[in-house]
């Protein structure tokens, strides 16, 4: 009997091609966008929930405050030093410390003058530099990395070797003037998929504060906590030795203390939203489109007026044709769901093709099975929700006036 | 047969009402088709005028800096305040050989530092601005940021140790006379300032260049130096000889310039940019459902062709050229556009203004809706065109019927 009314659906749908067809557009249009947008949000939570993962959850980042525009802020007034690093690394809990620098400098190279970011990093080989490698998840593509020893070597970001940042790309042994000061490249890293992080060079910490003359500040530190220490605990350990180092009071520290996954919610809940505010606007075509299922099924009920007649008068109840009319309005919905989610995937792929071009390899689509699911499923609850009106209103003609109808 | 102006306007006319009877009595079909469009442009006018709202309200807060300041900063890139990435800071020198070029009224030299406040009970870390010691710059601070004071007084070229705050300050308990500390020093509030609803000023701390160079033991650096020249007229020409003064004063090369001199114009059209990218693909988004209703116009057109084959047979067969067929049913395509573009226009309006309601009474925020003339205008034909276009292919295939097959119907 079902499998009858399945039947009698796809041939109506099949008999009125043109309608159907431009019935279901207004549908995937509406999916391809969603999916679209879901898939490459989603896609983009997961690569930078991935890249901190790599980070770990025994770690904790410490920063001055007052450095409203990002590390290295030149005109923050609040600054930490190596007496700051070494509390760190003696509080209890703490395995170990290590810190860095990021300062913005004058590159010249091929007669050219660029500025980029430069980070002064432990390079010693101990455990320092361990705990850094761990952190930052660089790795060498060519040449060989940074060492103890180094003095006016450095190692640069992925799109300095590759993107013609100057009109000329940087290789391994060219010589590269940095304020000033000449240094040579040893190594280049791979691409970590942002532009900050790929046009960054990279020095021991020391040199870099030796050649800025810097001191011995230090921008950011981070703390790896020893296995098996509760992180929340050893966080106020530290929280507290600093206090009293740096000589402020409970609740009015000049720093911050945050780990990784603090740091990623921040940021995940600003995504989350913007990603529901565009998702939402891309919805509203899924509402129009709704709406466009609903004329269409109207005007089915109306041209099919007789025949409801002929099938009431041979014994269909309300029940009968109510449903007949709904699964033919939930097939259109769900046939420009599929179709939508499939132009949907290929649009986000283009999209990152795009994307990686412009060197943000960061940006990935991602298909979780729930969402595709999900989305067919709403498709087809759209479909049916627009079909119930009009199916109630076939379901309830009288058929002696149905047969009447011309 | 050629037509004349009237009966051509008699012709017109009958179109209309030929459409607009149709239109009255599929009446269900016409409403479900003018929702399609009505949604999109409520959205999309809606989102139009808040976001030209934004816009304007940062055009007004730039347009208080004139057409006759020049900024001068430190390279280096990055976003941040003045000062924050740059690589060789402007110092005392540098100022002094702006001074120096010919055609310039004041020269202001500025730092910016974030620091640690305490007052009170509390601690909070925020950005402080200098205030120079002469009468003049001051005087061009208060006009360039709109400074009213609420209670006290502006700073003076002789103050020490004083400062002025904005009005975000009075929220937080301080009071004139008060005693805050900077960095562990003392310094008295001698000035509130008015609200502004703009949180940068509102926030705002200001005290004597002096003091914040004690504190911070910066001599000879500023963060930027601002500059009023004496006509509006040569704004370029002196800005290009700031350019060329400093390039030689710093040694060089064109093109390689370790510092920026901009206009606060061209800051200006460098955001405008972002917000109106931001702008862009948010309309766009938002646009893909006016697409969608098109395509529901056209799908209603094609029911309406096939419904009146029949009538269509009738009116050739008496004398209708394919070119009348086109246009009466491209009307009445366009109508559905256009009165769904009507009804998405003032519910757009009704939206944006209870956005604005919304921003201002409960969380605060000074957001403006803008309607202008040209963005009701265009909504309005943009949706009869967009009723117009998806008619077209409908209206072709009852325009191309074969009379005698059409009435066989």
């Amino acid at each position: 009997m079902r499998f009858e009314y399945l039947g009698i659906a796809l041939k109506s749908i099949m008999e009125r091609r043109m309608r159907s067809w431009l019935t279901m557009i207004g549908i995937f249009i509406g999916i391809a966008a969603v999916v679209a947008l879901i898939s490459l949000g989603q896609g983009l939570q997961k690569s930078i929930s991935d890249a901190f993962a790599a980070l770990g959850t025994d770690k904790l980042l410490i920063q001055p405050k007052g450095q409203i525009a990002g590390p290295g802020t030149q005109t923050s007034t609040i600054q930490f030093d190596q007496s700051d690093l070494d509390v760190v690394k003696h509080t209890r809990g703490v395995e170990e410390a290590i810190g860095w620098n990021v300062r913005m400098a004058e590159i010249r190279f091929n007669d050219q003058t660029r500025f980029f970011y430069i980070g002064g990093i432990p390079t010693e080989d101990n455990a320092e530099n361990k705990l850094y490698t761990e952190i930052s998840d660089h790795k060498i593509e060519e040449g060989r990395d940074l060492k103890s020893g180094d003095t006016l070597k450095i190692a640069v970001g992925y799109s300095l070797a590759h993107d013609k940042k100057f009109d000329r790309n940087i290789r391994v042994g060219d010589r590269v003037l940095i304020n000033k000061k000449e240094f040579e490249v040893i190594g280049i890293y791979e691409s970590l998929g942002s532009p900050p992080d790929d046009t960054a060079i990279f020095m021991s910490r020391q040199i870099l504060q030796r050649s800025l003359e810097l001191g011995d500040t230090i921008d950011t530190i981070a703390a790896k906590v020893s296995a098996g220490e509760d992180i929340s605990i050893v966080e106020e350990a530290v929280k507290k030795k600093l206090r009293n180092h740096r000589k402020v009071e409970e609740n009015k520290e000049d720093f911050s203390i945050q780990t990784p996954e603090q740091f990623l919610q921040a940021f995940m809940t600003v995504l989350s939203i913007v990603q529901t505010v565009l998702v939402g606007l891309a919805a509203i075509s899924l509402v129009v489109g709704g709406v466009g299922i609903m004329n269409t099924m109207y005007t089915a009920v109306l041209e099919r007026t007789k025949e409801i007649g002929i099938m009431k008068s041979v014994g269909a109840r309300n029940y009968d044709i109510a449903v007949l009319f709904l699964i033919e309005s939930g097939l259109l919905g769900m046939f420009g769901g599929i179709i939508g989610v499939l132009i949907g995937m290929g649009l986000s792929k283009l999209v990152v093709m795009a994307a990686k071009a412009a060197g943000y390899g960061i940006i990935q689509a991602f298909f979780p099975l729930w969402s595709i699911i999900g989305v067919l499923f709403f498709a087809f609850i759209v479909g049916a929700l627009a079909g119930a009106l009009p199916a109630l209103q076939a379901s309830k003609l009288q058929p002696v006036d149905a047969l009447r109808y011309e | 047969m050629k037509r004349t102006g009237f009966v051509l306007a008699a012709m017109i006319t009958d179109y209309f009402n030929y459409a607009f009877s149709h239109l009255t009595k599929r009446k269900l079909r016409s409403w479900l088709t003018m929702i399609g469009i009505f949604i999109g442009i409520t959205s999309v006018v809606a989102l139009i005028s808040l976001g030209q709202g934004m816009r304007d309200a940062i055009n007004a807060q730039f347009s208080g800096l004139g057409s006759d300041k020049i900024i001068i900063q430190g390279s280096g890139g990055g976003f941040g305040p003045p000062g924050s990435f740059t690589v060789d800071p402007i110092t005392k020198d540098d100022k002094e050989v702006v001074d120096g070029v010919a055609g310039i009224d004041v020269t202001i030299g500025r730092l910016m530092r974030a620091v640690r406040i305490d007052y009170g009970d509390e601690t909070d870390y925020e950005m402080v601005l200098s205030v120079p010691p002469d009468r003049k710059a001051i005087d061009l601070i208060v006009e360039v940021n709109n400074i009213k004071m609420l209670s006290g007084r502006m700073l003076s070229p002789s103050d020490k140790n004083k400062v002025i705050m904005g009005n975000a300050w009075i929220e937080k308990k301080i009071k004139l006379g008060d005693t805050i500390f900077i960095n562990d020093k003392g310094f008295e509030v001698v000035g509130l300032m008015r609200k502004t609803g703009l949180p940068f000023i509102d926030g705002t701390v200001m005290l004597p260049e002096d003091s914040l160079r004690d504190l911070i033991d910066v001599k000879e650096v500023y963060d930027m130096i601002a500059v009023k020249v004496t006509n509006p007229k040569d704004l370029n020409i002196v800005t290009d000889r700031i350019i060329k003064a400093l390039r030689k004063h710093r040694d060089v090369k064109e093109g390689e310039e370790n510092f920026q001199v901009q206009t606060p114009q061209q800051v200006l059209k460098t955001l405008d940019t972002v917000l109106l990218a931001v702008q862009a693909v948010v309309i766009g988004i938002a646009a893909i459902s006016l697409i969608v209703g098109g395509i529901g116009i056209m799908n209603t057109m094609y029911t309406a062709v096939l419904e009146r084959t029949r009538e269509i047979g009738i009116m050739k067969a008496i004398g209708a050229r394919n070119s009348d067929v086109l246009t009466m049913f491209l009307i009445e395509s366009g109508l559905l556009g256009m009165a769904g573009g009507l009804i998405g226009i003032s519910l757009g309006v009704c939206l944006g203004l209870i956005v604005e309601f919304i921003a201002v009474n409960v969380s605060a925020v000074p957001v403006n809706a803008s309607f202008s003339l040209f963005l009701i205008l265009g909504a309005l034909s943009f949706s009869f065109l967009v009723g117009t276009l998806s008619g077209v292919f409908p209206a072709m295939q009852a325009a191309r019927m074969h009379p005698v097959e059409a009435l066989r119907k």
